[in-house]
């Protein structure tokens, strides 16, 4: 299957260029780039909102750029079911617009984090259905505000419906404290929306795909949604 | 004018009256201010000048050496490399967050305004004794500091080096190293070139902040200075710097931009005074133009060293695109003066000249000193006993130092994978990253063995270059060119200067043998508190080119049951520095032996053999030797639980250092090959053993890998964080 994508940029954002080199090599066609001022999105299969420090993480991560005039047709296009993934900060932008539920606290440690982390599936969904069930992915985070966080009655719904996508694991699949590097709720470390088309991730999958990376397990995620 | 303002502002008598000679008149105070920020050390070099002279600075590769805001070499093809190291020591002492994070900022600076995209950062960072009460703090406010801008502009850090040393306790050296990456045809330069053409003031509003920074980093310290300076430390905002290098670079891509130069130490006043010069024109600015924070003096604005600001030239018919672009960046713009060509800088305050100076009194008149040098006394022979020492102690020694340890507490907080082209992270012998589009890798790495300096300057520094081309080579990176960073004490102290002096001429020699050019750098000096000198400590940072990144050799094990050997020539205990000062504790300098000499044609040849077995692709991975000598390298290539089980006659050689030493790892089925291609080429190897699964093994007796290797690992947080 083809896929059409686009990536958008606000202030502050640098995975922009990372993500569109992610899905140019591996859709093999070209990504729209978008600014955070345009009001239309292209009509695209897949919207990145890539990682980074919008608007200088200043207020609170991805809370300024929730104020972006894009925003609103990224609303329209999660309603249509198109698919969005956002990354670390992007991941932020999507729980602060309120397309994904929960938050990214500080990490528990209190010290921004870049190192290679594993993650395993949880629920299968459309950005996942590729990686089995007891496959660990090596994939890199650096953030500095990556500890999810929900409400009891939160974690409950996201279970019930099935969202939580990724988990933090080690080496061998195991859910451990030490494995939970960020000291993200029930080692969550990426969630779906009830619709299952726009995904939150902190770690970065467009880190690791070509042949000189530490890894190539992020291809997988692209994988799953190409089909 | 009075005596004590002159003094004040950091100029001497006779400095003064060089000036009044000239200019026949009194000074105003704001051009006294310029004197001041322009005739400091960290500007016009008054101090090192005679001796940089003297360095390599060109061949066929380098585009631009030193004298603009960064060195440029040639990597092949339309590709460039823009690189350059700078210190940001007395900041980080005073105000060791912001102290950092701005020596960052400044150095990306540095790299985009010459049309390079930054595309890897390196940081050397040295403190002192971990027992000494501020260390700690220094420790953790220097990394979170760099880590802080770093991250936030998304360049990825790629290496460097953390050493801590009693003589670094109330001067502690933070030197940022960038790398940038421009295509030949789109590089910069600093110099205007059209009489009546714009000068324009991109960037953050000014402020107070920094004011007299640059002055501030040309002094000795004393010990109540660190409330009193703590206002003259720059306060950065990453953020900002990452539209402002978006915004110019866009700029330049357009090719809407003259020149360029960026505002850092002495903010406007050195930037202009250095486009004027560059171009041999003039420079007419109206002060009341500039974007400002707060309500300043002229004083004040021509002093301030407030971040993220650019000064830039451009025609006015390209006015109003260039407004456009840097509006929707989001950033301050401003016409605030024009290209003359008066050959003099002026500079207007509400329609009064508040300075109105000849460039080339500023520039060509700028002091410099041939100041008095002692050479080092020559040493007395002397011998150990080191019949207390065994394996188990030194091992112990090695494990518990901290400058031995896994430095991932520092770097697990550097984002060291963005921008995806990340090949080799921080942790192995060098950094890498790949040009981006491209199958080409460029390699980094910065070093320096402060304790062979103190022993012998010259060869000393002879040591430390070859020790860089080292880490490079067991990459499979080929050594191109050198920036440096020399961070010494007061000049004054005639020892001082001859390290000073020596150590420079033995960055000459090798540079010049090895054909690596040093391209940029920065000089650093007054690092000493009270009668407490730092180690000398010139900074090498040394960047190579592999053309094919598929051909680079990892500094970890590969895989169970490969060969070890290692090649190159160890040295005698009593004659191996680190060895005397990590095992027997020795401190007192003249308690060392001379150093050997450094042996240019040894290392020559290995460096051609290790090429060569790299080329017909005999070796796995590969190591450098150096201080902790061949279990030190091992116990770094550990990898994946894969250890080592060797053999040797003497257990304490394990732990000297080498001359042109490296760790080669071999491939059974290719042992017999290697082995003859060694002959062939007169390469003594030595087998040292096999990697194996979750062992180190030493003269078949077992030691507890998981111990050895947790110890490594951990030792340094468990240290920085009780």
């Amino acid at each position: 299957m083809s896929l059409s994508s686009a990536v958008i940029t606000f202030p502050g954002s640098n995975c922009d260029r990372d993500a569109q080199t992610y899905l140019e090599i591996l859709t093999n066609q070209d990504t729209h780039k978008i600014w955070h001022k345009d009001v239309l999105l292209p009509k695209v299969d897949l919207l990145i909102i890539p990682g980074g420090f919008s608007f200088g993480d200043y207020l609170r991560s991805g809370a300024m750029a929730a104020k972006s005039p894009i925003i609103d047709d990224v609303l329209k296009h999660a309603e249509r079911g198109g698919y969005i993934i956002g990354i670390c900060n992007g991941f932020q932008i999507l729980t602060e617009i309120g397309l994904l539920d929960g938050a990214l606290n500080r990490n528990v440690k209190l010290k921004f984090l870049a190192k290679n982390c594993f993650i395993k599936k949880n629920h299968e969904n459309n950005f996942n259905k590729k990686i089995s069930q007891d496959q660990c992915l090596s994939i890199p985070v650096a953030h500095n505000e990556g500890s999810y966080y929900n409400s009891e009655e939160g974690l409950k719904l996201l279970q019930d419906n099935e969202q939580i996508s990724f988990l933090y694991c080690d080496e061998e699949g195991n859910t451990t404290d030490s494995s939970n590097l960020n000291g993200s709720l029930n080692h969550i470390a990426g969630i779906t929306n009830k619709k299952k088309n726009v995904l939150g991730l902190m770690p970065h999958p467009e880190r690791a795909f070509q042949d000189f990376h530490t890894s190539q397990d992020g291809q997988l995620i692209l994988e799953s949604l190409l089909g | 004018m009075n005596t004590e303002l002159i003094l004040k502002h950091g100029l001497t008598l006779d400095e003064y009256e060089v000036i009044n000679n000239y200019l026949k008149r009194e000074l105003t105070m704001e051009e006294l201010g310029i004197f001041s920020a322009m005739w400091n050390e960290h500007c016009c070099y008054k101090t090192s000048k005679k001796w940089l002279k003297k360095l390599p600075t060109s061949n066929d590769i380098v585009i631009q050496g030193p004298g603009e805001n960064a060195g440029i070499i040639d990597v092949q093809d339309d590709d460039a490399i823009a690189f350059k190291i700078e210190s940001h020591n007395h900041p980080s002492y005073i105000e060791p967050f912001n102290g950092s994070a701005t020596g960052v900022g400044g150095i990306l600076r540095d790299i985009f305004t010459m049309g390079a995209r930054p595309i890897a950062t390196l940081d050397s960072i040295r403190f002192g004794d971990l027992s000494n009460f501020k260390t700690k703090y220094l420790v953790n406010g220097v990394v979170k500091g760099i880590g802080h801008y770093g991250n936030c502009i998304g360049i990825p850090n790629i290496g460097g080096e953390c050493e801590f040393d009693h003589s670094y306790n109330y001067n502690n050296l933070v030197n940022a190293m960038a790398i940038g990456h421009v295509k030949k045809d789109s590089i910069f330069y600093s110099e205007p070139k059209t009489i009546g053409g714009l000068i324009v003031y991109i960037g953050s509003k000014t402020g107070k902040d920094g004011i007299h920074g640059a002055s501030m980093a040309s002094d000795v310290f004393s010990e109540d200075d660190e409330d009193s300076k703590r206002p003259s430390v720059q306060v950065g905002d990453p953020f900002m710097e990452k539209l402002l290098m978006e915004g110019c670079l866009e700029l330049m891509n357009a090719k809407l931009i003259e020149s360029m130069q960026d505002m850092g130490a002495a903010g406007i006043t050195s930037s202009s005074v250095e486009m004027a010069s560059k171009g041999n024109l003039g420079v007419e600015i109206n002060l009341d133009k500039i974007p400002l924070r707060e309500p300043l003096t002229p004083y004040e604005i021509l002093l301030s060293e407030s971040q993220e600001r650019m000064l830039a030239v451009i025609l006015e018919e390209n006015n109003e695109k260039v407004k456009n672009i840097l509006k929707k960046w989001e950033i301050d713009y401003e016409v605030i003066g024009k290209v003359t060509d008066t050959k003099k800088v002026i500079f207007k305050s509400k329609d009064k000249i508040v300075v109105n100076l000849p460039v080339d009194i500023i520039v060509d008149l700028a002091p410099e000193y041939d100041r008095p040098f002692n050479l080092p006394l020559k040493r007395k022979v002397q011998n150990y006993d080191f019949s207390e020492l065994n394996l188990k102690i030194c091992l112990d020694n090695i494990l518990k130092n901290i400058n031995y340890s896994h430095k991932s507490w520092v770097y697990d907080q550097y984002d060291s994978t963005v921008m995806g082209d990340t090949i080799f992270e921080p942790g192995g012998s060098s950094g890498v990253v790949k040009i981006h589009n491209s199958k080409k890798a460029i390699g980094a790495t910065t070093d320096c063995s402060p304790l062979y300096i103190r022993i012998n300057p010259e060869k000393g520094m002879a040591h430390t270059v070859l020790e860089s081309y080292r880490n490079l080579i067991s990459s499979n990176i080929k050594p191109m060119a050198i920036t440096n960073n020399l961070n010494f004490a007061s000049p004054l102290d005639q020892n001082i200067m001859g390290e000073l002096v020596l150590s420079i001429s033995g960055l000459k020699k090798t540079a010049e043998y090895f054909n690596t050019p040093i391209v940029s750098g920065n000089v650093s000096l007054y690092n000493q508190t009270n009668e407490e000198p730092i180690k000398p400590t010139p900074v090498i940072g040394c960047v190579g080119l592999n053309e094919n990144y598929k051909t680079l050799v990892p500094s970890c094990f590969k895989s169970e049951n490969d060969k070890i050997f290692m090649n190159g020539q160890m040295l005698e205990k009593k004659n191996s520095p680190y060895f005397l000062q990590d095992h027997l504790n020795i401190k007192q300098i003249n308690q060392f032996n001379d150093l050997v000499n450094e042996d240019f044609e040894l290392e020559k040849i290995h460096q051609k053999f290790i090429f060569n077995m790299f080329k017909k692709e005999l070796i796995q991975s590969a190591n450098d030797i150096s201080r902790g000598g061949v279990i030190y390298s091992l116990i770094k290539m550990i990898k994946s639980k894969l250890g080592f089980s060797i053999k040797t006659q003497n257990e304490l050689d394990l732990f000297v250092e080498c001359l042109a030493g490296y760790i080669l790892v071999v491939n059974q089925q290719n042992c017999q090959n290697f082995t003859k291609e060694a002959n062939i080429a007169n390469i003594k190897l030595i087998e040292l053993g096999i990697v194996k699964k979750e062992i180190i093994e030493i003269n078949q007796s077992k030691l507890n890998f998981n111990s050895i290797y947790n110890s490594y690992m951990n030792n340094f947080a468990d240290k920085i964080n009780n």
